[in-house]
């Protein structure tokens, strides 16, 4: 057992750090953004994401013969985690999802068309499951897609598409065959996202940034679009959500938080007493601490089961870590919002807000942690299930 | 990094559930229940032949020098059955104290009996409404002559009948030091207190007790310091035993929330109760994770300040509140002694009142956050 990186995971690590001090950007890193920054959505943000591709830290985890470098799991946490410390854009969907995913089951057209774009950060995705009647119930998904000459025609409507605005392909899935059971009739599919029959609008949302609904109009996709074999689909998407779990929901937001909420109470007063010398700030504190270490114990618990990327995914540690972090990164704000008092509802970017209004805006943006990649419900119920063996129970 | 343990831990491991199966069943938990001694004889003298009295003690006093990382997996075992054996108090913090402080008397007098099993040494630390910092230690030790008289009253005095000697924090003109006393010596009157878990835990009232100024343990003024570092490293290993404590309680409610039906279906498909269950899982496996992290940043000699206080908070809380869904879950019948489930319920929120209430860890975990 050891719970210290090894000597070269802590080169990388020591690497990366010193290589984001170097490059350090406030037009690419806004860690204000919470979870959403992420996104790869700016000419800037775009500009950096080839700068770690010249690094050689994109697709270090897939094989040699696809131009990874074949390391452990634990080289894109390291990764991921220094990059959402600073509210840098991550390597998410492309690297991870769809990378991965054509990887095991794309067609050779399809590797080489994307794998080597993804590794030189030339292609942005965007992620089409959700659907108005698909939430939770994600195998419901109900766009439909009927097999024409050369390809198929996809008609319907997807939901919660955060980068359909700037992203360059959609990652789809759509019913192929809706008389066979549910999980059996979906198909992967993708789409350029320039394609006349895709309409995008925007939806606003409590946080700072916007996600979006797409309608699907005619929209022809050649056979050659079609990922894997036909009604897999629902089986490649579960497979990737336990990877979506690892690279979409890192820590060191949730930890930032907990450092900033603690850096407060170290420095702030009222009526001329600190507020360290309250006996019920000093509680909160050490419970959300605690929890904090919590949290992390449970990353790497996650991060070590699944350093080896053939073996079998850590569905259970991702579920128990992606319900953890999640409700302790809100709970974070809840705790630093009481602790603030009436000061604390002031707007993001007034003076007079503590901290600026940090934990304004992240009290709004983190609602989104336990629903997206998966709700707490949804996780208890893989936990029941699949770790602790219990039937099916809805 | 990797959480994988070594072979030999694994061995460890299973040797002590094996002997805990065949040595302390929960039959053997429940008749020793309110026992005046309080540990089982057979499994106290199997503890002490395998070396597990002995694992935190020097090779040059008996012992096999394990660290605490290898002693949190027997913790978890002794949690999961239940164990009741004065383990923790003699091999653990008096082990530790005597090690730490002692002289070379004490170390020889002491250590070698305490690491085969054979001596039995226990804290009395706290008293009647008083704190457990070291405000709260207020049993004086007046020296007279080369010697110190003690007089006062202590409270949760575990298996106090059985020991061969007290350690006693008292209030000296130096400050806190702690002393060995015999609880056979005259003026020490000991009264056994029933208590939620049913443990073995003693009122001592001291009237006047005389001991020699050899019986300090340590330079004076320095016992208080000595007795948190014990405490400080011990409290990781009841975290531990929390752990497996709650492990267990749930390994058996989710068995019968398998069989158990009601409209039709087992009680685990009904998602309330799944929940329960998942939550509590979740909590087990985060504590588990980081008590390994403690334990191991000891092993190191690194500082556990923080991570002590956090995985004792975190992992009686946890054992607490997963006994309490436990019982929901097994619901009437776990209302019953007969059902094993109130075995674990009991002693759970036991173990979490116990060395360093929440409100004292909580208050450790902030200094470090807060004012360091």
């Amino acid at each position: 057992m050891d719970f210290d990186l090894t000597p070269d995971e802590q080169a990388f690590s020591d690497e990366v750090d010193a290589w984001l001090a170097e490059n350090h950007d406030p037009a690419v890193m806004d860690p204000t953004r919470e979870n959403f920054a992420q996104l790869v959505d700016t000419p800037e943000r775009r500009a950096f994401m080839k700068k770690l591709a010249a690094k050689g830290w994109l697709g270090m985890t897939w094989p040699k013969e696809y131009g990874g470098q074949e390391t452990h799991g634990i080289y894109e946490f390291i990764l991921n985690e220094a990059l959402s410390r600073v509210g840098a854009p991550q390597i998410g969907k492309g690297v991870g999802i769809i990378g991965k995913t054509l990887i095991r089951h794309g067609s050779e057209k399809q590797k080489r068309e994307f794998l080597p774009k993804i590794l030189a950060a030339e292609v942005e995705f965007a992620l089409g499951y959700s659907e108005p009647q698909a939430g939770s119930d994600a195998a419901n998904m109900q766009l439909k897609a009927v097999k024409v000459d050369g390809g198929w025609v996809l008609n319907g409507q997807k939901i919660w598409t955060t980068s359909a605005h700037f992203a360059d392909w959609y990652w789809v899935g759509a019913r192929t065959d809706p008389e066979k059971p549910k999980h059996d009739g979906i198909s992967l599919f993708l789409i350029p996202m320039d394609n006349p029959g895709l309409e995008i609008q925007s939806m606003p949302t409590i946080a700072k940034d916007t996600t979006n609904q797409v309608f699907f109009t005619d929209v022809f996709v050649p056979d050659d679009y079609l990922v894997g074999e036909r009604g897999r689909g629902f089986q490649y998407i579960s497979e990737a959500l336990d990877l979506e779990r690892f690279t979409l929901y890192t820590l060191s937001p949730v930890a930032e938080r907990t450092r900033l909420l603690i850096e407060y109470v170290r420095s702030a007063s009222r009526d001329g007493v600190p507020l360290r010398k309250d006996p019920r700030i000093r509680a909160r504190i050490a419970r959300i601490s605690t929890d904090t270490a919590v949290a992390q114990a449970l990353s790497k618990r996650f991060v070590c089961a699944a350093k080896d990327v053939h073996g079998k995914p850590p569905t259970a540690e991702a579920s128990q870590y992606k319900l953890f972090s999640t409700e302790l990164g809100q709970r974070v704000c809840r705790e630093a919002l009481d602790v603030m008092g009436a000061a604390g509802q002031l707007r993001e970017g007034q003076d007079e807000a503590p901290l600026r209004g940090r934990f304004e805006h992240a009290y709004r943006a983190t609602a989104i942690d336990t629903l997206g990649g998966g709700s707490s419900e949804v996780q208890k119920n893989i936990i029941a299930r699949r770790h602790l063996g219990l039937p099916k129970n809805f | 990094m990797d959480l994988e343990f070594s072979e030999e831990q694994r061995l460890v491991r299973d040797m002590t559930r094996a002997v805990l199966a065949e040595h302390c069943p929960l039959e053997v938990v429940r008749r020793m229940e309110d026992d005046p001694t309080g540990y089982p004889a057979g499994l106290w003298k199997q503890i002490g032949e395998l070396g597990l009295a002995g694992m935190l003690i020097p090779e040059a006093h008996g012992g096999s020098a394990q660290s605490l990382l290898d002693a949190a997996l027997v913790y978890e075992e002794l949690g999961r059955a239940l164990a009741p054996t004065p383990h923790f108090v003699s091999c653990v913090l008096a082990a530790r104290i005597l090690l730490e402080a002692g002289n070379e008397e004490q170390r020889s007098e002491w250590l070698a009996r305490i690491g085969s099993g054979e001596a039995i040494l226990t804290p009395a630390w706290l008293e009647p409404d008083r704190s457990d910092g070291p405000s709260g230690v207020a049993l004086a030790a007046r020296p007279d002559g080369g010697d110190f008289v003690l007089s006062g009253t202590k409270r949760h005095v575990p298996f106090a009948r059985a020991a061969d000697r007290l350690i006693v924090l008292a209030r000296t003109p130096a400050g806190i030091d702690l002393f060995l006393v015999d609880p056979n010596a005259p003026g020490v009157r000991l009264a056994q207190q029933l208590t939620l878990g049913s443990d073995c835990q003693y009122r001592v009232d001291l009237r006047e007790v005389r001991v020699p100024a050899s019986a300090r343990i340590g330079a004076p003024g320095t016992g208080w310091e000595t007795w948190s570092a014990a405490l400080r490293a011990g409290i990781v290993l009841l975290a531990a035993q929390a752990i497996g404590g709650a492990e267990r309680a749930l390994e058996i409610t989710v068995e019968y929330a398998k069989t158990r039906k009601q409209f039709d279906k087992p009680l685990g498909a009904f998602q309330s109760l799944a929940h329960y269950m998942a939550d509590a899982s979740t909590r087990i496996e985060g504590g588990r994770t980081l008590v390994y992290e403690a334990a191991w940043n000891h092993a190191q000699g690194r500082s556990i300040a923080k991570l002590a206080p956090m995985v004792k908070l975190f992992a009686c809380e946890t054992y607490r509140d997963c006994t309490r869904v436990c019982q929901q879950i097994w619901g009437g019948v776990g209302f019953t002694i007969e059902y094993d489930i109130q075995l674990f319920f009991r002693r759970a929120e036991q173990l979490h009142l116990s060395w360093w209430s929440p409100a004292s860890l909580e208050e450790l975990i902030a200094a470090q956050d807060l004012d360091a």
